[in-house]
Protein backbone atom coordinates (compact mmCIF):
# COMPACT_ATOMS: atom_id res chain seq x y z
CA UNK A 1 0.00 0.00 0.00
CA UNK A 2 0.77 3.33 -1.18
CA UNK A 3 1.42 6.38 1.19
CA UNK A 4 -1.83 7.23 2.85
CA UNK A 5 -3.32 10.73 4.03
CA UNK A 6 -6.99 11.55 5.35
CA UNK A 7 -9.46 14.13 6.30
CA UNK A 8 -12.38 13.32 8.30
CA UNK A 9 -15.64 14.92 6.81
CA UNK A 10 -17.79 16.67 8.90
CA UNK A 11 -18.53 20.10 8.41
CA UNK A 12 -18.66 22.00 4.90
CA UNK A 13 -15.15 23.47 5.81
CA UNK A 14 -13.50 19.77 5.59
CA UNK A 15 -14.26 19.39 1.89
CA UNK A 16 -12.24 22.26 1.33
CA UNK A 17 -9.49 20.63 3.66
CA UNK A 18 -10.34 17.71 1.49
CA UNK A 19 -9.48 19.45 -1.70
CA UNK A 20 -6.29 21.05 -0.31
CA UNK A 21 -5.52 17.36 0.38
CA UNK A 22 -5.87 16.34 -2.49
CA UNK A 23 -4.36 19.11 -4.81
CA UNK A 24 -1.39 18.54 -3.18
CA UNK A 25 -0.88 14.84 -3.60
CA UNK A 26 -1.78 14.88 -6.94
CA UNK A 27 0.90 17.72 -7.90
CA UNK A 28 3.69 15.62 -5.33
CA UNK A 29 2.37 12.49 -7.57
CA UNK A 30 3.31 14.81 -10.47
CA UNK A 31 -0.06 15.69 -12.48
CA UNK A 32 -0.42 18.33 -14.32
CA UNK A 33 -2.51 21.39 -13.78
CA UNK A 34 -5.48 20.41 -15.59
CA UNK A 35 -5.20 17.07 -14.16
CA UNK A 36 -4.64 18.36 -10.45
CA UNK A 37 -8.23 20.34 -10.98
CA UNK A 38 -9.74 16.96 -11.97
CA UNK A 39 -8.47 15.40 -8.87
CA UNK A 40 -9.56 17.90 -6.79
CA UNK A 41 -13.15 18.11 -8.13
CA UNK A 42 -13.90 14.36 -8.09
CA UNK A 43 -12.97 14.68 -4.54
CA UNK A 44 -14.80 17.86 -3.80
CA UNK A 45 -18.01 15.87 -4.98
CA UNK A 46 -17.51 13.22 -3.07
CA UNK A 47 -16.64 14.60 -0.21
CA UNK A 48 -19.98 16.87 -0.23
CA UNK A 49 -21.94 14.05 -1.45
CA UNK A 50 -20.64 12.89 2.29
CA UNK A 51 -21.40 15.81 4.31
CA UNK A 52 -24.61 15.63 2.58
CA UNK A 53 -25.86 12.78 2.63
CA UNK A 54 -24.10 10.85 5.06
CA UNK A 55 -23.55 13.45 7.60
CA UNK A 56 -19.86 11.80 8.46
CA UNK A 57 -17.55 10.49 6.19
CA UNK A 58 -13.51 10.10 5.59
CA UNK A 59 -11.76 10.68 2.15
CA UNK A 60 -8.36 8.97 1.60
CA UNK A 61 -6.20 10.08 -0.68
CA UNK A 62 -3.25 6.72 -1.68
CA UNK A 63 -0.28 7.10 -3.97
CA UNK A 64 -0.21 4.31 -6.26
CA UNK A 65 2.43 2.95 -8.93
CA UNK A 66 2.11 0.30 -11.12
CA UNK A 67 5.10 -0.89 -14.04
CA UNK A 68 6.58 2.53 -13.84
CA UNK A 69 3.45 4.64 -14.26
CA UNK A 70 2.16 6.75 -11.22
CA UNK A 71 -1.33 7.79 -9.74
CA UNK A 72 -3.81 8.47 -6.97
CA UNK A 73 -6.67 6.82 -5.77
CA UNK A 74 -9.47 8.42 -3.45
CA UNK A 75 -11.12 6.55 -1.21
CA UNK A 76 -14.48 8.20 0.22
CA UNK A 77 -16.40 6.24 2.97
CA UNK A 78 -19.03 6.92 5.26
CA UNK A 79 -21.36 5.08 7.69
CA UNK A 80 -23.87 6.50 6.25
CA UNK A 81 -27.73 5.52 4.91
CA UNK A 82 -26.52 3.34 1.61
CA UNK A 83 -27.61 4.39 -1.92
CA UNK A 84 -30.79 2.76 -2.53
CA UNK A 85 -30.93 2.93 -6.48
CA UNK A 86 -27.85 2.81 -8.01
CA UNK A 87 -28.73 2.67 -11.57
CA UNK A 88 -30.59 5.21 -10.93
CA UNK A 89 -27.86 7.76 -9.24
CA UNK A 90 -25.09 6.34 -11.59
CA UNK A 91 -27.46 7.63 -14.72
CA UNK A 92 -26.87 11.12 -16.63
CA UNK A 93 -30.02 13.39 -15.73
CA UNK A 94 -30.48 12.09 -12.28
CA UNK A 95 -31.84 15.03 -10.30
CA UNK A 96 -29.12 15.94 -8.15
CA UNK A 97 -26.84 16.61 -10.73
CA UNK A 98 -29.43 17.39 -13.25
CA UNK A 99 -28.20 18.75 -16.11
CA UNK A 100 -25.33 20.52 -14.30
CA UNK A 101 -23.12 17.56 -15.28
CA UNK A 102 -21.78 16.55 -11.27
CA UNK A 103 -22.79 13.90 -9.46
CA UNK A 104 -21.50 10.27 -9.36
CA UNK A 105 -21.21 10.23 -13.25
CA UNK A 106 -19.21 13.24 -13.15
CA UNK A 107 -16.72 11.73 -11.16
CA UNK A 108 -16.47 8.65 -13.04
CA UNK A 109 -15.65 11.26 -15.85
CA UNK A 110 -12.84 13.14 -14.22
CA UNK A 111 -11.35 9.82 -12.94
CA UNK A 112 -10.23 6.94 -14.83
CA UNK A 113 -11.65 4.20 -12.38
CA UNK A 114 -14.29 3.91 -10.46
CA UNK A 115 -15.84 1.55 -8.12
CA UNK A 116 -19.00 1.86 -5.57
CA UNK A 117 -19.72 -0.36 -2.74
CA UNK A 118 -22.70 0.33 -0.72
CA UNK A 119 -25.14 -1.16 1.67
CA UNK A 120 -28.61 0.27 2.55
CA UNK A 121 -28.19 1.18 6.53
CA UNK A 122 -24.77 0.31 6.49
CA UNK A 123 -23.05 3.11 4.63
CA UNK A 124 -20.78 3.64 1.00
CA UNK A 125 -17.25 3.01 -0.21
CA UNK A 126 -16.23 4.81 -3.19
CA UNK A 127 -12.83 3.93 -4.81
CA UNK A 128 -11.56 6.31 -7.89
CA UNK A 129 -8.22 6.36 -9.54
CA UNK A 130 -6.36 7.99 -11.74
CA UNK A 131 -3.50 7.49 -14.00
CA UNK A 132 -0.23 10.10 -15.25
CA UNK A 133 -1.03 10.24 -18.80
CA UNK B 1 -4.84 16.29 -25.66
CA UNK B 2 -3.61 14.85 -28.85
CA UNK B 3 0.08 16.57 -29.58
CA UNK B 4 -1.45 17.85 -33.24
CA UNK B 5 -4.41 19.29 -31.58
CA UNK B 6 -2.14 21.67 -28.90
CA UNK B 7 0.09 22.71 -32.09
CA UNK B 8 -3.02 23.77 -33.72
CA UNK B 9 -4.05 25.47 -31.19
CA UNK B 10 -0.95 27.23 -30.53
CA UNK B 11 -0.83 28.52 -34.13
CA UNK B 12 -4.26 29.93 -34.38
CA UNK B 13 -3.58 31.63 -31.02
CA UNK B 14 -0.17 32.92 -32.32
CA UNK B 15 -1.87 33.95 -35.61
CA UNK B 16 -4.64 36.11 -33.61
CA UNK B 17 -2.17 37.90 -31.32
CA UNK B 18 -0.65 39.05 -34.24
CA UNK B 19 -3.28 39.98 -36.50
CA UNK B 20 -6.79 39.76 -34.71
CA UNK B 21 -8.59 39.31 -38.17
CA UNK B 22 -11.90 38.71 -38.82
CA UNK B 23 -10.49 35.76 -40.97
CA UNK B 24 -8.38 34.46 -37.67
CA UNK B 25 -11.23 34.43 -35.56
CA UNK B 26 -13.88 32.56 -38.54
CA UNK B 27 -10.44 29.64 -38.34
CA UNK B 28 -10.23 29.75 -34.66
CA UNK B 29 -14.53 28.92 -34.50
CA UNK B 30 -14.09 26.03 -37.00
CA UNK B 31 -11.56 25.05 -34.94
CA UNK B 32 -13.81 24.65 -31.95
CA UNK B 33 -15.79 22.28 -34.27
CA UNK B 34 -13.17 20.08 -34.35
CA UNK B 35 -12.29 20.04 -30.71
CA UNK B 36 -15.79 19.11 -29.59
CA UNK B 37 -16.22 16.39 -31.67
CA UNK B 38 -13.57 15.28 -30.32
CA UNK B 39 -14.33 15.47 -26.88
CA UNK B 40 -11.33 17.93 -25.80
CA UNK B 41 -12.69 19.61 -22.68
CA UNK B 42 -13.05 22.96 -21.85
CA UNK B 43 -10.69 23.18 -19.07
CA UNK B 44 -7.83 21.41 -21.47
CA UNK B 45 -8.25 24.43 -24.43
CA UNK B 46 -7.83 26.87 -21.07
CA UNK B 47 -4.67 25.00 -20.14
CA UNK B 48 -3.07 24.92 -23.68
CA UNK B 49 -4.11 28.99 -24.16
CA UNK B 50 -2.39 29.31 -21.02
CA UNK B 51 0.55 27.64 -21.88
CA UNK B 52 0.88 29.34 -24.87
CA UNK B 53 0.51 32.06 -23.48
CA UNK B 54 3.51 31.64 -21.49
CA UNK B 55 5.59 30.52 -23.81
CA UNK B 56 4.87 34.04 -26.16
CA UNK B 57 4.92 35.93 -23.03
CA UNK B 58 6.85 34.76 -20.41
CA UNK B 59 7.18 38.31 -18.66
CA UNK B 60 3.56 38.51 -17.47
CA UNK B 61 2.48 38.74 -14.34
CA UNK B 62 2.02 35.76 -11.97
CA UNK B 63 -1.68 37.53 -11.67
CA UNK B 64 -2.21 36.37 -15.27
CA UNK B 65 -0.92 32.84 -14.43
CA UNK B 66 -3.31 32.57 -11.38
CA UNK B 67 -5.98 33.96 -12.64
CA UNK B 68 -6.20 31.49 -15.53
CA UNK B 69 -5.92 29.02 -12.98
CA UNK B 70 -9.16 29.73 -11.35
CA UNK B 71 -10.65 29.70 -15.29
CA UNK B 72 -9.58 26.26 -15.46
CA UNK B 73 -10.95 25.02 -12.17
CA UNK B 74 -14.41 26.93 -13.62
CA UNK B 75 -14.93 25.37 -16.85
CA UNK B 76 -14.38 21.88 -14.90
CA UNK B 77 -18.13 21.98 -14.64
CA UNK B 78 -18.64 23.11 -17.94
CA UNK B 79 -17.10 20.13 -19.29
CA UNK B 80 -18.89 17.56 -16.94
CA UNK B 81 -22.44 19.20 -18.06
CA UNK B 82 -21.50 19.16 -21.58
CA UNK B 83 -20.66 15.69 -21.46
CA UNK B 84 -23.49 14.79 -19.53
CA UNK B 85 -25.83 16.73 -22.11
CA UNK B 86 -24.40 14.55 -24.83
CA UNK B 87 -24.92 11.79 -23.05
CA UNK B 88 -28.60 12.29 -22.52
CA UNK B 89 -28.76 13.36 -26.49
CA UNK B 90 -27.51 9.79 -27.33
CA UNK B 91 -30.24 8.53 -24.77
CA UNK B 92 -32.36 10.00 -26.22
CA UNK B 93 -32.52 8.92 -29.81
CA UNK B 94 -32.30 5.36 -28.61
CA UNK B 95 -35.48 6.00 -26.97
CA UNK B 96 -36.90 7.46 -30.02
CA UNK B 97 -35.55 4.13 -31.84
CA UNK B 98 -37.66 2.43 -29.33
CA UNK B 99 -40.90 4.34 -29.73
CA UNK B 100 -40.49 3.74 -33.38
CA UNK B 101 -40.69 0.01 -32.72
CA UNK B 102 -43.25 0.10 -30.32
CA UNK B 103 -45.18 2.07 -32.31
CA UNK B 104 -45.57 0.12 -35.22
CA UNK B 105 -46.16 -2.90 -32.97
CA UNK B 106 -49.11 -1.02 -32.05
CA UNK B 107 -50.28 -0.61 -35.05
CA UNK B 108 -50.20 -3.90 -36.35
CA UNK B 109 -51.71 -5.19 -33.44
CA UNK B 110 -54.73 -2.91 -32.90
CA UNK B 111 -55.48 -2.96 -36.81
CA UNK B 112 -58.90 -2.97 -37.53
CA UNK B 113 -60.65 -3.30 -40.81
CA UNK B 114 -63.40 -0.94 -41.77
CA UNK B 115 -66.91 -3.21 -42.76
CA UNK B 116 -68.27 -2.61 -45.79
CA UNK B 117 -72.54 -2.81 -45.59
CA UNK B 118 -75.06 -1.63 -47.89
CA UNK B 119 -76.38 1.58 -47.60
CA UNK B 120 -73.62 2.77 -44.94
CA UNK B 121 -70.54 5.13 -45.53
CA UNK B 122 -67.96 4.89 -42.80
CA UNK B 123 -65.59 7.38 -42.56
CA UNK B 124 -62.65 7.41 -40.12
CA UNK B 125 -59.57 9.53 -38.99
CA UNK B 126 -57.11 8.69 -35.45
CA UNK B 127 -54.48 11.01 -35.21
CA UNK B 128 -51.96 10.67 -32.35
CA UNK B 129 -50.38 13.75 -30.75
CA UNK B 130 -47.72 11.77 -29.90
CA UNK B 131 -45.81 8.57 -31.33
CA UNK B 132 -48.35 6.58 -29.33
CA UNK B 133 -52.26 6.66 -30.09
CA UNK B 134 -54.49 6.96 -26.95
CA UNK B 135 -57.65 6.45 -28.94
CA UNK B 136 -58.25 3.08 -30.09
CA UNK B 137 -61.41 1.89 -32.38
CA UNK B 138 -62.51 -0.94 -32.95
CA UNK B 139 -65.07 -2.34 -35.58
CA UNK B 140 -67.22 -5.28 -35.19
CA UNK B 141 -69.86 -6.75 -38.25
CA UNK B 142 -71.24 -9.43 -40.30
CA UNK B 143 -70.65 -7.69 -43.30
CA UNK B 144 -74.38 -8.17 -43.89
CA UNK B 145 -76.48 -6.74 -41.57
CA UNK B 146 -74.95 -5.35 -38.61
CA UNK B 147 -71.81 -2.56 -38.03
CA UNK B 148 -70.68 -2.29 -34.82
CA UNK B 149 -67.71 0.54 -33.85
CA UNK B 150 -66.09 1.08 -30.52
CA UNK B 151 -64.37 4.29 -29.81
CA UNK B 152 -62.39 4.39 -27.02
CA UNK B 153 -60.15 6.88 -25.20
CA UNK B 154 -57.57 5.50 -22.56
CA UNK B 155 -57.04 8.21 -19.91
CA UNK B 156 -53.20 8.78 -19.69
CA UNK B 157 -50.87 8.96 -22.73
CA UNK B 158 -48.12 7.51 -23.95
CA UNK B 159 -46.80 3.97 -23.69
CA UNK B 160 -48.75 2.76 -20.85
CA UNK B 161 -51.79 3.95 -22.10
CA UNK B 162 -51.12 2.23 -25.83
CA UNK B 163 -50.44 -1.28 -23.74
CA UNK B 164 -53.86 -0.52 -21.76
CA UNK B 165 -55.41 -0.84 -25.67
CA UNK B 166 -54.60 -4.54 -25.97
CA UNK B 167 -56.82 -5.28 -23.53
CA UNK B 168 -59.49 -3.97 -25.22
CA UNK B 169 -58.73 -5.37 -28.61
CA UNK B 170 -58.10 -8.86 -27.06
CA UNK B 171 -61.72 -8.40 -24.56
CA UNK B 172 -63.38 -7.59 -28.54
CA UNK B 173 -61.84 -10.63 -30.30
CA UNK B 174 -63.33 -12.27 -27.69
CA UNK B 175 -66.63 -11.41 -28.03
CA UNK B 176 -66.82 -11.84 -32.13
CA UNK B 177 -70.57 -11.14 -31.77
CA UNK B 178 -71.67 -8.63 -34.22
CA UNK B 179 -74.85 -8.59 -32.88
CA UNK B 180 -73.93 -7.80 -29.26
CA UNK B 181 -75.78 -5.37 -27.88
CA UNK B 182 -73.90 -2.54 -26.85
CA UNK B 183 -74.50 -2.34 -23.09
CA UNK B 184 -72.97 -5.73 -22.87
CA UNK B 185 -70.01 -5.41 -24.70
CA UNK B 186 -69.23 -2.24 -22.58
CA UNK B 187 -69.98 -4.69 -19.36
CA UNK B 188 -67.63 -7.10 -20.78
CA UNK B 189 -64.79 -4.93 -21.32
CA UNK B 190 -65.00 -3.14 -18.24
CA UNK B 191 -64.80 -6.43 -16.38
CA UNK B 192 -61.74 -6.99 -17.74
CA UNK B 193 -60.13 -3.26 -17.44
CA UNK B 194 -61.14 -3.14 -14.01
CA UNK B 195 -59.46 -6.45 -13.11
CA UNK B 196 -56.12 -5.58 -14.86
CA UNK B 197 -55.41 -1.85 -14.72
CA UNK B 198 -53.80 0.54 -12.41
CA UNK B 199 -55.83 2.96 -10.33
CA UNK B 200 -55.41 5.61 -12.18
CA UNK B 201 -55.97 4.50 -15.79
CA UNK B 202 -59.54 4.43 -17.18
CA UNK B 203 -60.61 3.81 -20.25
CA UNK B 204 -63.65 5.86 -21.82
CA UNK B 205 -65.49 3.71 -24.55
CA UNK B 206 -68.61 3.93 -26.91
CA UNK B 207 -69.78 1.21 -28.46
CA UNK B 208 -72.47 1.84 -31.14
CA UNK B 209 -74.41 -0.84 -34.16
CA UNK B 210 -75.96 -0.09 -36.67
CA UNK B 211 -78.75 -2.58 -38.01
CA UNK B 212 -78.86 -2.54 -42.21
CA UNK B 213 -81.83 -4.25 -41.88
CA UNK B 214 -84.11 -1.71 -39.46
CA UNK B 215 -81.74 1.17 -40.13
CA UNK B 216 -81.38 1.92 -36.43
CA UNK B 217 -78.51 2.66 -34.68
CA UNK B 218 -78.24 0.92 -31.34
CA UNK B 219 -75.90 2.73 -28.45
CA UNK B 220 -73.86 2.91 -24.95
CA UNK B 221 -71.46 4.77 -23.40
CA UNK B 222 -69.39 4.32 -20.84
CA UNK B 223 -67.90 8.12 -19.90
CA UNK B 224 -67.55 9.06 -23.47
CA UNK B 225 -68.07 12.25 -25.51
CA UNK B 226 -71.55 11.77 -26.49
CA UNK B 227 -72.07 11.23 -29.81
CA UNK B 228 -73.92 13.28 -32.38
CA UNK B 229 -76.41 12.83 -34.68
CA UNK B 230 -77.47 14.46 -37.14
CA UNK B 231 -81.20 14.30 -38.78
CA UNK B 232 -80.66 15.49 -42.22
CA UNK B 233 -84.42 16.50 -42.67
CA UNK B 234 -84.51 18.86 -39.88
CA UNK B 235 -80.65 19.73 -40.75
CA UNK B 236 -80.23 19.56 -37.20
CA UNK B 237 -77.72 18.05 -34.64
CA UNK B 238 -78.53 16.34 -31.30
CA UNK B 239 -76.55 14.82 -28.51
CA UNK B 240 -76.96 10.85 -27.98
CA UNK B 241 -76.77 10.89 -24.63
CA UNK B 242 -76.39 7.47 -22.52
CA UNK B 243 -75.62 7.27 -18.53
CA UNK B 244 -72.69 4.99 -17.90
CA UNK B 245 -69.56 5.36 -15.58
CA UNK B 246 -66.05 5.45 -17.22
CA UNK B 247 -64.36 1.66 -17.40
CA UNK B 248 -62.04 0.11 -14.68
CA UNK B 249 -63.99 2.56 -11.62
CA UNK B 250 -65.97 0.46 -10.50
CA UNK B 251 -66.47 -3.84 -11.16
CA UNK B 252 -70.25 -4.21 -11.69
CA UNK B 253 -71.58 -1.41 -13.69
CA UNK B 254 -74.57 -0.59 -15.76
CA UNK B 255 -74.63 1.24 -18.78
CA UNK B 256 -78.40 2.71 -20.45
CA UNK B 257 -78.90 1.89 -23.82
CA UNK B 258 -80.98 3.67 -26.88
CA UNK B 259 -81.00 3.46 -30.11
CA UNK B 260 -82.27 6.11 -32.91
CA UNK B 261 -83.67 5.42 -36.35
CA UNK B 262 -81.63 6.96 -39.46
CA UNK B 263 -83.06 8.09 -42.40
CA UNK B 264 -81.21 8.57 -45.82
CA UNK B 265 -78.55 11.21 -45.56
CA UNK B 266 -78.25 11.11 -41.34
CA UNK B 267 -75.27 10.83 -40.04
CA UNK B 268 -73.72 9.89 -36.25
CA UNK B 269 -70.63 11.34 -35.33
CA UNK B 270 -68.32 9.82 -33.09
CA UNK B 271 -65.50 11.42 -31.40
CA UNK B 272 -62.67 11.38 -28.64
CA UNK B 273 -62.02 14.32 -26.64
CA UNK B 274 -59.34 15.48 -28.79
CA UNK B 275 -61.73 16.64 -30.61
CA UNK B 276 -63.91 18.56 -28.51
CA UNK B 277 -60.55 20.02 -26.56
CA UNK B 278 -59.26 21.36 -29.07
CA UNK B 279 -57.64 25.03 -28.15
CA UNK B 280 -56.52 28.19 -29.92
CA UNK B 281 -54.88 31.22 -27.86
CA UNK B 282 -58.24 32.38 -27.51
CA UNK B 283 -59.50 29.21 -25.93
CA UNK B 284 -61.44 26.01 -26.58
CA UNK B 285 -62.75 26.10 -30.03
CA UNK B 286 -66.61 25.54 -28.90
CA UNK B 287 -68.82 22.50 -30.55
CA UNK B 288 -71.09 25.19 -32.44
CA UNK B 289 -67.41 25.62 -34.41
CA UNK B 290 -67.34 21.94 -34.92
CA UNK B 291 -70.87 21.03 -35.84
CA UNK B 292 -71.12 24.21 -38.51
CA UNK B 293 -68.21 22.79 -39.78
CA UNK B 294 -69.24 19.16 -40.31
CA UNK B 295 -72.83 20.85 -41.34
CA UNK B 296 -71.12 22.53 -44.13
CA UNK B 297 -69.77 18.99 -45.40
CA UNK B 298 -72.86 17.52 -44.84
CA UNK B 299 -72.72 16.02 -48.69
CA UNK B 300 -70.03 14.87 -48.84
CA UNK B 301 -69.34 11.18 -48.72
CA UNK B 302 -68.35 10.39 -44.86
CA UNK B 303 -64.28 10.19 -45.60
CA UNK B 304 -64.62 13.33 -47.02
CA UNK B 305 -66.55 14.86 -44.10
CA UNK B 306 -63.75 13.36 -41.39
CA UNK B 307 -60.90 14.03 -43.47
CA UNK B 308 -61.67 18.10 -43.65
CA UNK B 309 -63.15 18.49 -40.34
CA UNK B 310 -59.60 17.60 -39.20
CA UNK B 311 -57.68 19.79 -41.76
CA UNK B 312 -60.05 22.27 -40.82
CA UNK B 313 -58.91 21.74 -36.68
CA UNK B 314 -55.50 21.21 -36.95
CA UNK B 315 -55.31 24.35 -38.91
CA UNK B 316 -57.00 26.18 -36.43
CA UNK B 317 -54.60 24.54 -33.52
CA UNK B 318 -51.73 25.68 -35.71
CA UNK B 319 -50.63 22.09 -36.73
CA UNK B 320 -50.45 21.28 -33.01
CA UNK B 321 -52.58 18.46 -31.77
CA UNK B 322 -53.07 18.89 -27.85
CA UNK B 323 -54.65 15.09 -27.58
CA UNK B 324 -55.22 12.38 -29.39
CA UNK B 325 -58.00 13.18 -32.52
CA UNK B 326 -60.19 10.26 -33.00
CA UNK B 327 -63.77 11.46 -35.81
CA UNK B 328 -65.95 8.79 -36.76
CA UNK B 329 -69.09 9.16 -39.03
CA UNK B 330 -71.44 6.22 -39.69
CA UNK B 331 -73.64 8.07 -42.54
CA UNK B 332 -76.94 6.33 -43.76
CA UNK B 333 -76.79 6.79 -47.78
CA UNK B 334 -79.64 4.90 -48.76
CA UNK C 1 -50.34 23.91 -11.06
CA UNK C 2 -49.98 24.46 -7.29
CA UNK C 3 -52.17 22.31 -4.78
CA UNK C 4 -51.84 23.63 -0.83
CA UNK C 5 -52.63 20.90 1.88
CA UNK C 6 -54.69 22.25 5.16
CA UNK C 7 -55.15 19.04 7.73
CA UNK C 8 -56.29 18.76 11.54
CA UNK C 9 -55.47 15.60 11.61
CA UNK C 10 -57.52 15.19 14.62
CA UNK C 11 -60.28 15.67 13.04
CA UNK C 12 -58.88 13.57 9.93
CA UNK C 13 -60.00 16.95 7.86
CA UNK C 14 -58.17 17.41 4.65
CA UNK C 15 -59.10 20.07 2.49
CA UNK C 16 -56.72 20.81 -1.05
CA UNK C 17 -56.67 24.09 -2.34
CA UNK C 18 -55.98 23.07 -6.25
CA UNK C 19 -54.93 25.67 -8.68
CA UNK C 20 -53.51 26.12 -12.46
CA UNK C 21 -54.11 23.92 -15.01
CA UNK C 22 -53.61 19.58 -14.77
CA UNK C 23 -52.16 17.69 -17.24
CA UNK C 24 -50.11 15.07 -18.25
CA UNK C 25 -47.04 17.23 -16.93
CA UNK C 26 -48.23 18.50 -13.57
CA UNK C 27 -50.70 15.59 -12.67
CA UNK C 28 -48.08 13.65 -11.09
CA UNK C 29 -47.70 15.98 -8.57
CA UNK C 30 -50.95 16.36 -7.92
CA UNK C 31 -50.86 12.43 -7.17
CA UNK C 32 -47.76 12.69 -4.79
CA UNK C 33 -49.53 15.50 -2.84
CA UNK C 34 -52.50 13.65 -2.50
CA UNK C 35 -50.96 10.12 -1.88
CA UNK C 36 -49.29 11.75 1.60
CA UNK C 37 -53.19 11.88 2.84
CA UNK C 38 -55.13 9.12 0.56
CA UNK C 39 -54.36 6.18 3.49
CA UNK C 40 -55.53 7.75 6.42
CA UNK C 41 -58.89 6.28 7.81
CA UNK C 42 -62.01 7.83 7.84
CA UNK C 43 -60.62 10.62 6.02
CA UNK C 44 -62.77 13.56 4.77
CA UNK C 45 -61.56 15.06 1.87
CA UNK C 46 -61.91 18.12 0.23
CA UNK C 47 -60.49 19.30 -3.18
CA UNK C 48 -61.44 22.57 -3.65
CA UNK C 49 -60.88 23.53 -7.44
CA UNK C 50 -62.30 26.84 -8.25
CA UNK C 51 -58.67 28.00 -9.45
CA UNK C 52 -58.14 25.47 -11.54
CA UNK C 53 -58.32 27.04 -14.97
CA UNK C 54 -58.00 23.05 -17.35
CA UNK C 55 -58.33 19.81 -16.75
CA UNK C 56 -57.57 17.11 -18.89
CA UNK C 57 -57.73 12.94 -19.07
CA UNK C 58 -54.55 12.41 -16.89
CA UNK C 59 -55.89 14.69 -13.95
CA UNK C 60 -59.33 12.93 -13.91
CA UNK C 61 -57.13 10.12 -13.31
CA UNK C 62 -55.52 11.32 -10.23
CA UNK C 63 -58.56 12.40 -8.16
CA UNK C 64 -60.35 9.04 -9.18
CA UNK C 65 -57.17 7.16 -8.51
CA UNK C 66 -57.69 9.37 -4.93
CA UNK C 67 -61.55 9.01 -4.63
CA UNK C 68 -61.05 5.02 -4.90
CA UNK C 69 -57.95 4.72 -2.39
CA UNK C 70 -59.88 6.99 0.45
CA UNK C 71 -62.94 5.50 -0.04
CA UNK C 72 -61.42 1.84 0.43
CA UNK C 73 -60.14 3.22 3.97
CA UNK C 74 -63.73 4.76 4.58
CA UNK C 75 -63.36 8.11 3.82
CA UNK C 76 -65.03 10.18 1.70
CA UNK C 77 -64.42 12.93 -0.85
CA UNK C 78 -65.83 16.36 -2.01
CA UNK C 79 -65.46 18.25 -4.85
CA UNK C 80 -66.21 21.94 -4.65
CA UNK C 81 -65.69 24.65 -7.05
CA UNK C 82 -65.74 22.95 -10.18
CA UNK C 83 -66.28 25.56 -13.60
CA UNK C 84 -69.01 24.59 -15.60
CA UNK C 85 -66.13 22.99 -18.31
CA UNK C 86 -64.73 20.87 -15.55
CA UNK C 87 -68.79 19.66 -14.26
CA UNK C 88 -69.04 18.60 -17.58
CA UNK C 89 -66.21 16.23 -17.94
CA UNK C 90 -67.16 14.79 -14.50
CA UNK C 91 -70.95 14.11 -15.94
CA UNK C 92 -69.87 12.85 -19.00
CA UNK C 93 -67.63 10.35 -17.22
CA UNK C 94 -70.33 9.09 -15.04
CA UNK C 95 -67.99 10.65 -12.21
CA UNK C 96 -70.68 12.81 -11.16
CA UNK C 97 -73.16 10.34 -10.12
CA UNK C 98 -70.81 8.75 -7.85
CA UNK C 99 -68.93 11.44 -6.58
CA UNK C 100 -69.89 14.12 -4.10
CA UNK C 101 -69.73 17.78 -6.10
CA UNK C 102 -70.44 21.35 -5.15
CA UNK C 103 -70.49 23.90 -8.44
CA UNK C 104 -69.35 27.12 -8.73
CA UNK C 105 -73.15 28.88 -8.43
CA UNK C 106 -74.64 28.45 -5.32
CA UNK C 107 -76.18 25.46 -4.53
CA UNK C 108 -75.98 21.90 -2.67
CA UNK C 109 -73.62 19.08 -3.47
CA UNK C 110 -74.79 16.68 -5.73
CA UNK C 111 -74.29 13.25 -4.71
Amino acid sequence: MGYRSSVEILTEWDIVAARQLGRNEAKEVGFGTVDQARITTAISELARNIYLYAGKGKIEIERISEGGTFGITIIASDEGPGIPDVRKVMQDGFSTSGGLGAGMPGVKRLMDNFKLETVVGEGTVIKATKWIR
Amino acid sequence: MPQEIERQYKEILREYMMRQTEQNLYEGQNFSRQLIQKNIAPDEVISIHKATLEEIYPELPMTVWNSFDLLIEMMIRYGLAHAEHQSLLQQQEELKVEMDLAANVQGTLLKTTVPVVEGLEIGLVSVPARRMNGDYIYFLSDHVNNAGVAVADVIGKGLPAALCMSMIKFGMDGLQDATADPEKVLDVINRIVEKSVNDDMFISMFYGRYNVAESIFTYATAGHEPALFYDAKKGEFSELHAKGLLLGVVAKASYEQHSVKMETGDFVVMMTDGVTECRTEEGFIEPEVVMSLIHSLRHEPAQTIVDNVYKELEKMQNFELRDDFTLVIFKKTS
Amino acid sequence: MNIQLISKEEENIVKAIIGGEIDAFTAPMLREKLETVQHMADLHAELEMSEVSYMDSTGLGVIVAFFKNVNANNGHVKLTGLSPRLKRLFDITGLGEIMDIETDDKGGSES
